[in-house]
C-alpha cells in the first residue's frame, strides 16, 4: 500500500514535471510566436509608413500636374479668345468699332476681368478713353483723369513700343504699385497700340484676382490683341481714307459728267441750229438757182433771140457752175438731212457683190482714161449686209471718185471687202499721191480740202468725204483712212452683216 | 400618367431676354401645357432680381418657381458657364408638392432653420404619402449638416432628401437661391413631394484614399481640432510639404482636389469632406460634419475614376425606371478636375438615361443625399466632390 503510494507520488510528480516542461517549452514557443508577430508588426507599420511617404510624393506630384494643366487650360481658352477676337477685330472696318469688340467674356477667357484703351489726341495732347470693361462711371473717370496726369509714362511706353506688367515691372515696384492703385487690380499688362496710321495709344487689361498668377504667356497674348487692335485701327483709317477719296472722286465724277452733259446738250443744240440753218439756206438757195439754171438754158438755147458766141460762152459757165452749186446745195441737204436724223434710210438686205459691180461699172469709164487697173477682191461668201442701196453706192461712187481724181496715170485702184467680227469690211486702195498724216484727222471735216496741186486744178466742194462718213454712220458703220505721202491712200468703212 | 416636362435654355446675356427665352422655350416643350413648377437654375453672372421677377411674370404668377445660382449650369444642350435653364412640370392627378423656404440662417440656428423648413413643407401633406424632398441651400454656410438634421427632425431621419448647394464663379463670395418671384442669400429653400411619385438615386464621386488610415481624436461638428492626437492641419502640412500659410496659398486646389474621406462601414466609398479653413491653431473646417473618433483618409481623384463614378452614378439612378426628368447636382470641384473634359460627363449621363429624357441640374459646392448602406436606413448626409443623379417619374 505504501508501495503502491509512493509508485503515485512518484507518477505524480513525474507528471507535474512533464507538464511543467510542456508548459515551459509551449511558453517558449508562444513567446517566439509573439517575437514574429512584432516583427511582422514592424514591417507592416513600416510599410505602411512607406506607403505615406508614397502617398505625399502622389499628392505633390499631382497638386503640380493640376496646376500645370489649370495654366495650360487657361492658356488654351486665352489663345481660343484670342482667336475669336482677332478674327472679329480685323473684319472691323469701323474706327469706332474696333475697340467695341473687346467683351467682358474675351477678357474672361483671356484671364482678366477689367481693361481700357485710350489713344493720344496730338491737339488736344491728352489720352482719350475708348474701351471700358468692367469699370464703373465713377471708377473711369478718377481713371481718365488720373492716366492724364501721368500721361508720360504712357507716352514713353508708346515711344519705346514695348510692354509693361506686373511681371516686367516686378523690378520697379513704385510703378507697378502706382498703376495697381490707379486701376484697382492685384495684376495687369499695359500694351501700346501702335498703328503706322493716326492717334496711337495704350490697351490696359487688369485682374483683382490675386490667384491668378499672371505669366509672361499672359503678356505676350496681351501684346499680341494690342497689335491686333493696332493693325484694325490702321485698316479701319486706311478704308476710311480710301472710302472719304473714293467718294469725293464720285462726286467729281459726277460734276465732270454734269458738266459735260450740259456742254453736249449745248454742242447739239448749236449742230441742231447749224444743220436747220444749213438746211434752210440750202432749200432757199435752190430755188434761185434753178431760176438762175433756167434762164442760163433758155437764153443758150436761143429761144429769146440769137446771141453772140461770146455771151453764149459766158452762159455755158454760169450754167456749169451752177450745177456745181445744185450739186454742193444736195451734198449739203443731204448731210443736214442725215444730221438730223430726218433722212429716211431704206435699210434692206444688199448684196454688196452686185452693189460693188454696178459702181465698177460706172467708174470704169474715167478708170479707163487713166489707164487705171480696177482691181475686186471680194470675199466669196459675203454675208449680205442691211443698207439703203443709194446711199451706199453714193459712198462707193464718192470715194471710188476720189481715188481715180487722186491717183495717177497707169495706176492700181483696189475694192476689198471681207467679213470681219460681225460686220463687212470694205478697204477701197489706191496708189495715188497720198495724203500727209496731219491731214488724216480733218478729211471727213466738211468743207475741208487739202492743199495739194490736183485740188488746185480739180473743183470740189469739201462736203464728199464728209457726206460719206455721215452715210456710214448712219448704217451703225465705222469709216477710217490710212495713207501714206506718194504711196496712195486706204479708206476702210464698216457695214453691220446681217 | 407621368410627368411632362418642358425645358429652356437661354443663354442671352440680358437677364431680361434671357429669362424669357428661356421660359419662351421651355413653355414650348412642354407644348404648352400647364405648368405645376418651375425649377430654375442660373449661371451667377445672370443671377439677379430681374431675372427671377421675369420668369415669374413670364411664366404667370401663380406658378411656384424654385431654384438656386451655379457656377455653370447643365441641361441636355451643353454645360453652360453663362445661362439660365428652367424645367417646367405638369405633375398628374395623385402627385402633390409643396415648396417652402427658410431665410436669414445667419441670425438663427442651422438646425432650427431646417425645422423651420420642414415644418413648412410639411402644410397641407396630412395623409398624404411623402415621397422626396429635393432642397437648394446657399453654398457657403458652414452647417450645412445641421440644417439637413434639423430638416430630418421634421420630415423623418431616414427620409430621403435630396439636393445641392448653390455656387458662384469660384470666388466663394455670394450665392443665390430663387424662390417664386425672389432671390436671397443665407437661407434654403425645398420641395416636397407625395403621392405616387417614383425615383432613382445615384450618389458616387469616384475619389480614392490615399496614405494612411488616421483617426479623428478631437472634433466639434464641421471643425475637426486634432488627428491622431496632433493639430489637424498637420496632416495637410505633411502630405503637401508646406506651413499653414503656405497651404492657405493652396486652400483652392486643395479643397476642390485633395478632400478627406470618412470611412463608413458597409458603404462603398468614402464620404468627403471638403477643407474650407485653416484656423491658426491647426484647426481645419470642413464643409459637413467629421463624427469624432472617425477613420479618415486623404483622398485623391482622377478624371477617369470621376467618370467611372458618373457611370456608376447614372446606372444606379436609372434602375427604378423613372425617367420623365433628370436632376444633376454634380459637385464644382468636379467641374475643375474634369476641365474641358466636362462634357464627358453629361454625355455619360445623356447616354444613361436615354437622350431624349429632360435632364437639367448644376454645379454646386455641396450635395445632399442619403448613403447607401441599409445600417445607414437610407439617412441623408452632406456630401463633397459628389454627383448626385436623380431621376423622376410618377
Amino acid at each position: 500500500m505504501h508501495n503502491l503510494d509512493y509508485i503515485y507520488n512518484v507518477a505524480g510528480g513525474l507528471l507535474a514535471l512533464l507538464t511543467i516542461i510542456y508548459l515551459i517549452l509551449n511558453l517558449l514557443f508562444k513567446m517566439d510566436k509573439i517575437k514574429q508577430l512584432q516583427t511582422t508588426t514592424e514591417k507592416l507599420k513600416k510599410s505602411l509608413e512607406e506607403m505615406d511617404e508614397q502617398a505625399k510624393l502622389i499628392v505633390r506630384t499631382d497638386i503640380e500636374l493640376n496646376k500645370t494643366q489649370e495654366e495650360l487650360d487657361k492658356k488654351m481658352s486665352g489663345l481660343y479668345a484670342l482667336q475669336r477676337l482677332s478674327r472679329e477685330i480685323s473684319t472691323t472696318l469701323e474706327e469706332s468699332q474696333v475697340f467695341k469688340m473687346v467683351s467682358a467674356s474675351h477678357l474672361q477667357d483671356l484671364g482678366f476681368e477689367k481693361a481700357c484703351g485710350f489713344l493720344w489726341g496730338d491737339h488736344e495732347r491728352r489720352f482719350f478713353l475708348h474701351l471700358n470693361v468692367g469699370y464703373m462711371a465713377d471708377e473711369i473717370e478718377a481713371i481718365k483723369s488720373s492716366v492724364n496726369l501721368d500721361k508720360d509714362l504712357y507716352l514713353n511706353l508708346i515711344q519705346n513700343e514695348g510692354s509693361l506688367s506686373s511681371i516686367s515691372a516686378s523690378s520697379e515696384a513704385k510703378i507697378k504699385n502706382k498703376i495697381n492703385e490707379i486701376f484697382s487690380v492685384k495684376s495687369f499688362v499695359i500694351s501700346p497700340i501702335l498703328p503706322k496710321e493716326g492717334n496711337k495709344g495704350f490697351l490696359f487689361v487688369g485682374t483683382e484676382n490675386v490667384e491668378a498668377a499672371l505669366t509672361e504667356g499672359d503678356e505676350e497674348l496681351i501684346t499680341i490683341l494690342s497689335n491686333q487692335i493696332g493693325q484694325a485701327l490702321e485698316n479701319a483709317r486706311l478704308f476710311e481714307k480710301t472710302w472719304r477719296a473714293q467718294q469725293e472722286l464720285e462726286k467729281k465724277v459726277e460734276e465732270r459728267t454734269h458738266e459735260l452733259t450740259l456742254a453736249l446738250e449745248e454742242v447739239k443744240k448749236i449742230s441742231k441750229r447749224k444743220t436747220d440753218f444749213i438746211s434752210s439756206v440750202s432749200h432757199e438757195l435752190r430755188t434761185p438757182l434753178t431760176s438762175i439754171k433756167g434762164y442760163a438754158a433758155i437764153l443758150i438755147e436761143e429761144k429769146l433771140g440769137a446771141i453772140p458766141p461770146a455771151v453764149k460762152e459766158r452762159l455755158q459757165k454760169v450754167n456749169n457752175h451752177s450745177n456745181e452749186l445744185v450739186n454742193m446745195v444736195n451734198d449739203l441737204l443731204d448731210i443736214a438731212r442725215i444730221e438730223s436724223g430726218k433722212a429716211t434710210m431704206k435699210m434692206e438686205n444688199q448684196d454688196l457683190k452686185n452693189i460693188i459691180a454696178s459702181v465698177a461699172d460706172l467708174i470704169m469709164i474715167q478708170c479707163k482714161n487713166k489707164n487705171i487697173d480696177l482691181v475686186l477682191d471680194i470675199q466669196n461668201d459675203i454675208p449680205c449686209v442691211l443698207a439703203d442701196r443709194s446711199h451706199i453706192e453714193r459712198v462707193f461712187i464718192n470715194l471710188l471718185g476720189n481715188a481715180v481724181k487722186f491717183t495717177p496715170q497707169n495706176g492700181k485702184i483696189t475694192i476689198k471687202a471681207y467679213k470681219k467680227d460681225k460686220a463687212v469690211q470694205i478697204d477701197i486702195s489706191d496708189t495715188g499721191i497720198g495724203m500727209p498724216p496731219e491731214a488724216l484727222n480733218m478729211i471727213f471735216d466738211e468743207f475741208y480740202r487739202i492743199d495739194n496741186p490736183i485740188n488746185q486744178q480739180v473743183k470740189g466742194t469739201g462736203l464728199g468725204l464728209s457726206l460719206v462718213k455721215h452715210i456710214v454712220e448712219a448704217h451703225k458703220g465705222k469709216i477710217w483712212v490710212e495713207s501714206n505721202v506718194g504711196k496712195g491712200s486706204t479708206f476702210s468703212f464698216t457695214l453691220p452683216a446681217n | 400618367m407621368s410627368i411632362s416636362v418642358g425645358v429652356g435654355l437661354s443663354t442671352e446675356k440680358d437677364p431680361i431676354l434671357a429669362a424669357k427665352e428661356a421660359v419662351r422655350m421651355a413653355n414650348l416643350n412642354i407644348h404648352n401645357k400647364r405648368a405645376d413648377l418651375a425649377i430654375c437654375f442660373s449661371s451667377v453672372d445672370l443671377a439677379s432680381s430681374i431675372l427671377i421677377k421675369t420668369i415669374n411674370i413670364s411664366l404667370g404668377e401663380h406658378i411656384p418657381i424654385i431654384g438656386c445660382s451655379g457656377a455653370a449650369i447643365i441641361c441636355n444642350q451643353d454645360i453652360c458657364k453663362h445661362g439660365v435653364v428652367v424645367m417646367l412640370l405638369n405633375l398628374p392627378e395623385g402627385v402633390h408638392f409643396n415648396t417652402a423656404c427658410t431665410k436669414e440662417l445667419a441670425a438663427k440656428s442651422s438646425q432650427g432653420a431646417g425645422e423651420e423648413l420642414g415644418q413648412k413643407l410639411l402644410y397641407g401633406f396630412k395623409g398624404v404619402r411623402r415621397d422626396l424632398s429635393i432642397m437648394f441651400c446657399d453654398g457657403l454656410i458652414q452647417e450645412g449638416s445641421n440644417l439637413i438634421h434639423g430638416l430630418q427632425e421634421k420630415l423623418g431621419r431616414s427620409f430621403p432628401l435630396v439636393g445641392g448647394s448653390a455656387s458662384d464663379n469660384l470666388k466663394f463670395q455670394k450665392t443665390y437661391l430663387y424662390f417664386n418671384q425672389e432671390i436671397f442669400s443665407d437661407g434654403a429653400c425645398a420641395i416636397l413631394f407625395g403621392g405616387k411619385l417614383n425615383f432613382g438615386l445615384g450618389v458616387k464621386h469616384g475619389w480614392k484614399p490615399l496614405g494612411k488610415p488616421r483617426y479623428v481624436t478631437k472634433c466639434s461638428g464641421n471643425i475637426v481640432r486634432a488627428i491622431d492626437n496632433t493639430p489637424a492641419a498637420q496632416v495637410y502640412e505633411e502630405y503637401f510639404a508646406c506651413n499653414l500659410t503656405e497651404l492657405r496659398k493652396k486652400l483652392k486646389y486643395i479643397s476642390v482636389l485633395y478632400p478627406i474621406g470618412i470611412y463608413l462601414p458597409g458603404e462603398e466609398e468614402y464620404l468627403l469632406r471638403n477643407l474650407i479653413s485653416i484656423e491658426n491653431d491647426g484647426s481645419l473646417v470642413f464643409q459637413g460634419n467629421v463624427p469624432e473618433n472617425s477613420l479618415i483618409r486623404l483622398m485623391i481623384g482622377t478624371k477617369e475614376s470621376c467618370l467611372t463614378a458618373t457611370r456608376q452614378a447614372t446606372d444606379e439612378a436609372k434602375k427604378s425606371g423613372a425617367n420623365n426628368f433628370v436632376l444633376v447636382f454634380d459637385s464644382i470641384s468636379r467641374y475643375i478636375l474634369l476641365r474641358r473634359e466636362a462634357n464627358r460627363e453629361l454625355k455619360i449621363i445623356k447616354e444613361g438615361v436615354g437622350k431624349d429624357t429632360p435632364v437639367i441640374g448644376l454645379y454646386t459646392y455641396g450635395e445632399q443625399a442619403p448613403l447607401e448602406a441599409i445600417s445607414y436606413h437610407g439617412q441623408t448626409y452632406f456630401h463633397n466632390q459628389t454627383i448626385v443623379i436623380l431621376t423622376v417619374g410618377a
